[in-house]
Parts: structure tokens; C-alpha cells; sequence
């Protein structure tokens, strides 16, 4: 992790590949491109990342991107997948509409 | 807030297994499932599966799910369906989405047994409508009776790339090819064949460049890669399709226990994120279990059974049974568990590639490559014997935990032995009375009746029929090889169906004596 974290580390100039225009978060229409760019620009963490970008914050909450987002941060950065830590979790889990959200029993069934 | 002394997330096979045997113990316990039907993935699964008869094996899937569900509601399991499980707190609060609103639970013991999903690959058009995952299409053909598409490119060669891609022949569809970057198939080998028999051709070493289309999938272009898995120039291939389906593997949905603060670790053999747990499914935080796919990609046999070893680590966590019973509860199991992991795609062999069976035969490259095995490969298996009179061919080249048609002979003739993993062997001297049940048996569809003399020059083959409509007796078409190439004139001699073959048909053709090793699979004219 604290290989990760070392902004100081060189990990190379941002070079454009012909895929930079593919999108990989489908839900915020976030491109490989993009994501790329902002690793070279110090976001190295998946976090990050989501917060810059939104990759991942849309309807399906990272379901389908997670993973693809992940490698690609991981090659920028030339470490593998498992050593980023993935992206926190939280409530709630799956899309929920405001009003059903806000419409809290305690009592249960 | 409502109290229960066990909460289940996901009613699939793993967490219905759970509640049943905390039921048993008297429990109070309840499933959500996110899903309007219970079940999971099992009731996706039409095809027999393998393993032993404890195991359930040469059982359908779907009959499986059917079983469960008919257990669990016999030992009181609560079910609520269309309830989604949001969140998972300290303290082993739960909140749920039911209907219009979010409802909180607590547990005394949670087992959390959400599965996984699947994944994605990357090429370009590849959020074009028309590419779909594997599962999706199941989903659409065996729950919803939807065809997905007419003519379908396959991208994975796993066990479930190799099932659906049956599947979708099933559903009359056109497999245009089933399409694998690594260099050999991942599945079984017997799923393979059976794909492969149809006239499906393989490539291996092979991905997708692009999907083809403006607003929806026309086309796709492949081509082959190198050992690292970069383009070859000049390798193109182009097909016509309007589905892509892929099938790269899945990934556990372990969210809620990352929340939950479970230690977690990323494991790559295990498909991704999951919790750190023992094998009684118990994870670092004290009343919360796993079972199933979220705590690593296994299949529903296994899955059922670790359900079953969490659902008794949390009775006995609550205390409804001392850690004696327990342990003699879970012991029978474990042992089941560790028969299915057992033989060459058993979960430490994982991404190797094996070169010869347990009997030290050599496995046939063909099968790895092309899906088949090669007529000059097909001599050297035990299952194969040339005999006098009908008499069962064993097409079972490689070591899978599965022996169910051992016990399906009644005359002896197929031998698997003690080791559940070994190659079936055709028994000298056993007289076979030609009944077919070993064919309808065998999950992979890898058994035959051969008779080389039954008729005037002409020889029978009884093979294993999953297609509708039926042909009719009389009926002529083409024998295909292993490899779906036509390579005889056929004739239908006999279609039998039967109770006992629970919905595999057993076609019996005609063809020339010199064909009854080779001719595999029958397309009417």
C-alpha cells in the first residue's frame, strides 16, 4: 500500500493510446482516457479516482466497472489489481429512489 | 425493530442450504432475497450436474432448486422475496428495501450468501446493445423464455461459456463460434464436446477486436493472440452476428461485508474481493458467516454445501448445539466438499495445464484446443472398447469428480472404482444389455451405445438427444464426427424417451459399420 501512496514516485508521462475514447463507466460515461489522464495527473487511488471522475458513483454503483477501472489504474501505476485497495462501501448497497430511502420503518414487518 | 436469531442475505443455493439447517435445529430464521423468485443461479442451471449421488449429481439444476426450496419451507425457513438488503451495520443491524420503504432487522448471526456477478471485457463497441453476459442470457432463455439473439458469438470458454453456448442450441439459436484468449479451454471437456459436436468451431488464442454496429451489434471481428495476449496482424476473422455474449468469469459481491467491517483481502483465485474467512465460513467479525460464491468463485454443488457447514457453525454459534455435534454435523460435509475438489479442475489446479490423467494417459490436445478429440486420440481412453455385440463407449477423458454412470449400469459394465476422479472403464466380460441408462446418466453426454454389427453392413450408434423437436424414426440426415463435420449418410432407427432419462432422448441412427467410431452426433436432411 505505502508503494501506492508514494506520490513522488515516477510512474511515467500520460501517453494517448488508441482506446483512450473507449468508455468504461458506462453509467457516467467516464473513457479510458480520462481515467488514465488522472493517474498520471496524482490521483492514484480508486477512490480518488470515483470522486474526480464519478467512475463508478452512477446507477449500478461500480457492478460492471469496478474491475475494468481497477486494472487500468493498476497498469498506470505498474502494480497489480490486488494491491488496490478497492473503492469503500457503503449504504446503499444497490439504487434506491429518495422517497423510498428517506421512508425509514424501525419497527420492521 | 425486528429481531431474528439468523439472517440470510441471498436465496440461492448457499444461503437456502444455511437456512435449512438452521431451521432444522429449531432457529428463528429469515432469507431475503433482492429477486422475485428464490433460488439463485439454480433454477438457470436446466442442465444434469455432475459429481456423486450426494452431490446430486445427473440431477437438473433446476430440480435441485426445486428440492431445496420444497426443504426449506418443510423446516419453517421465512422467505421474503423483493427485499433487498441495503446495508449491513455494527452490531449486526440489517436494512432492507421492501416494497416502498427500508426496513431495519437485527440478527444474532448473519450469514451473508449474496454471490457474485459477472464480469466485463473491454473492446471496442463493447457497450453496444447486443453484448451481454452469459448469465443474461440464461436468464433470458431459461426464466424468462426469451431468445437472446439469433446468430451469438461466445467469448469464454469456461464451464459456463461451454454451458450456455449448449444452451443457446438448445434455444435455437446459431453459435457462430465460441471464441477463448487463453490457449486452451477452460471447462470441461465434455461440455466441449458436446458444443463442438453440433458444429460449433473453437478458437482458441482468439479475442475480440471489435463489435460491429451503429446502434446495436451486426457484426464482430477476432483475431488471434500471442502469449501476451497482443494482436496478431493478418489473423482477423469476421462473423455476422446480433449477440455477443461473454462469459470471463465472475466476481464476488462482497460489498456488504466490507461494510459490514469484515477483514477482506484481494485474492485473484478466488475471483476478487473477499472476505477473510476459515472453513466453517466464519469471518473475522464475531456472528458474521459466508457462504458461497461471495467468499469465492466456486459452482452451486460446492455451494450448497458450504451453506449447509454455515448454517451449523452458526447454530452452534448461537448455541443451539454444543461444538461436539457440531463437529461431527460438519465432518460429513467436509468430506463431500472435498470430493467435489478434487481432479484436474479442482481449485488448486487452477490455470494449470495438465498434461496426462491420473492413469497417466495423455489428454487429447484436440479436446483443449478444438473441443474435440481427434479420431486417432479417442483409442486410448479406458472407456473405449471394441466389442462384440451393443455395448457402452465412454467418451471421458479427464479426471472431474463425477461417477454416476458406474452406478447407472445394471449389469456391471462401466467401472470408475473408489476415486470418484478416475476415467470410466469399459468391464471385459460384462454383457451389456443395450438400455441406455448409462447415456441418459452422464451429465457430460459422453457416453454411447456402439453396436459394430447391427444389421446387414451397417452399425448403430445410440447417442444422448437434447434437441426439439425430436426427429421421427426413418428419418435420414447426416452422422457428424466428433468435430461436427458430416461424415456418413444417417438414418433414425430409434428415439427413445423415458422417466428415467429425465428429458435426454436417446437417438439410436443408422450408419456404415466403418462410421460406429466416428459418427457422434445426427442432423436431419
Amino acid at each position: 500500500m505505502c508503494k501506492i501512496n508514494d506520490r513522488s514516485r515516477n510512474i511515467g508521462q500520460y501517453i494517448p493510446a488508441p482506446d483512450d475514447d473507449m468508455i468504461i463507466c458506462r453509467c457516467e460515461e467516464v473513457t479510458k482516457g480520462e481515467i488514465r489522464r488522472a493517474v498520471h495527473a496524482g490521483l492514484y487511488t480508486i477512490t480518488e479516482i470515483r470522486r474526480y471522475l464519478r467512475a463508478g458513483m452512477g446507477l449500478c454503483q461500480g457492478q460492471t466497472c469496478a474491475k475494468l477501472v481497477k486494472g487500468i489504474v493498476a497498469k498506470e501505476l505498474g502494480v497489480s489489481p490486488a494491491e488496490l485497495e478497492p473503492a469503500g462501501s457503503r449504504a446503499p448497497m444497490r439504487p434506491i429512489e429518495m422517497e423510498v430511502f428517506g421512508n425509514e420503518r424501525a419497527q420492521g414487518r | 425493530m425486528k429481531r431474528y436469531d439468523l439472517i440470510i442475505v441471498g436465496a440461492g443455493p448457499s444461503g437456502l442450504s444455511a437456512a435449512v439447517e438452521a431451521a432444522k435445529r429449531g432457529i428463528q430464521v429469515v432469507v431475503f432475497d433482492e429477486n422475485e423468485k428464490p433460488g439463485g443461479q439454480l433454477f438457470k442451471q436446466i442442465h444434469k450436474f455432475f459429481g456423486s449421488k450426494e452431490h446430486k449429481a445427473k440431477i437438473r439444476g433446476f430440480r435441485i432448486g426445486e428440492d431445496l426450496l420444497k426443504e426449506a419451507s418443510e423446516c419453517g425457513v421465512e422467505v421474503v422475496l423483493n427485499a433487498t438488503v441495503i446495508g449491513l451495520y455494527l452490531e449486526k443491524e440489517v436494512t432492507v428495501r421492501i416494497g416502498d420503504a427500508v426496513e431495519h432487522y437485527k440478527g444474532d448471526a448473519i450469514i451473508v450468501a449474496s454471490g457474485a456477478s459477472e464480469n466485463m471485457v473491454t473492446f471496442d463497441g463493447w457497450t453496444l446493445p447486443g453484448v451481454i453476459g452469459a448469465g443474461a442470457a440464461q436468464t433470458m432463455m431459461n426464466l424468462h423464455g426469451v431468445k437472446p439473439g439469433r446468430k451469438i458469438l461466445m467469448l469464454g470458454s469456461g464451464n459456463v461459456g461451454l454451458v450456455v453456448s449448449f444452451q443457446l442450441l438448445q434455444c435455437g439459436c446459431d453459435v457462430v463460434a465460441l471464441v477463448d484468449a487463453a490457449p486452451h479451454i477452460g471447462g470441461y471437456g465434455v461440455h466441449a464436446a458436446k458444443v463442438a459436436r453440433t458444429g460449433v468451431p473453437f478458437y482458441l488464442s482468439h479475442t475480440i477486436v471489435k463489435a460491429e454496429g451503429e446502434d446495436r451489434v451486426t457484426g464482430v471481428r477476432i483475431a488471434e493472440v500471442d502469449d501476451k495476449f497482443q494482436f496478431i496482424p493478418g489473423t482477423e476473422k469476421h462473423f455476422e452476428v446480433d449477440t455477443i455474449c461473454l462469459a470471463v468469469g465472475l466476481s464476488p459481491m462482497s460489498q456488504l461485508l466490507k461494510m459490514a467491517g469484515c477483514k477482506m483481502e484481494d485474492n485473484p483465485k478466488k475471483g476478487g474481493q473477499v472476505p477473510i474467512c476459515d472453513e466453517m465460513g466464519r469471518t473475522s467479525v464475531e456472528g458474521v458467516f459466508v457462504a458461497g460464491d461471495v467468499s469465492g468463485i466456486e459452482e452451486a454443488s460446492s455451494a450448497m454445501i458450504e451453506g449447509r457447514i454455515a448454517g451449523i457453525t452458526a447454530a452452534e454459534y448461537l448455541g443451539y448445539m454444543d461444538s461436539i455435534e457440531s463437529g461431527q454435523r460438519v465432518k460429513g460435509h467436509e468430506e463431500a466438499l472435498e470430493g467435489l475438489r478434487q481432479g484436474m479442475f479442482a481449485p488448486k489446479n487452477r490455470g494449470k495445464k495438465i498434461e496426462t490423467t491420473d492413469e497417466g494417459i495423455q489428454i487429447s490436445e484436440n479436446l483443449l484446443k478444438r473441443g474435440y478429440i481427434a479420431d486417432d486420440e479417442i483409442g486410448r481412453y479406458p472407456g473405449i472398447r471394441q466389442a462384440a455385440g451393443v455395448h457402452p463407449v465412454m467418451e471421458c477423458t479427464q479426471n472431474i469428480p463425477c461417477n454416476p454412470c458406474q452406478d447407472a449400469c445394471p449389469k456391471g459394465c462401466i467401472s470408475i472404482g473408489e476415486n470418484i476422479t478416475s476415467l470410466p472403464i469399459a468391464v471385459e466380460g460384462a454383457e451389456c444389455v443395450g438400455c441406455g441408462m448409462c447415456v441418459a446418466s452422464c451429465s457430460g453426454q459422453a457416453i454411447f451405445l456402439v453396436d459394430e454389427q447391427a444389421g446387414d453392413g451397417y452399425a448403430s450408434v445410440t447417442m444422448p438427444y437434447e434437441f426439439l423437436p425430436l426427429p421421427e424414426v426413418g428419418a435420414r440426415g447426416k452422422g457428424l464426427g466428433r468435430d461436427g463435420r458430416p461424415v456418413c449418410e444417417a438414418e433414425v432407427l430409434k428415439v427413445q424417451t423415458a422417466k428415467a432419462f429425465d428429458q435426454t432422448h436417446l437417438l439410436t441412427v443408422k450408419v456404415p459399420v466403418y462410421m460406429a467410431m466416428k459418427a457422434r452426433f445426427f442432423v436431419a436432411d
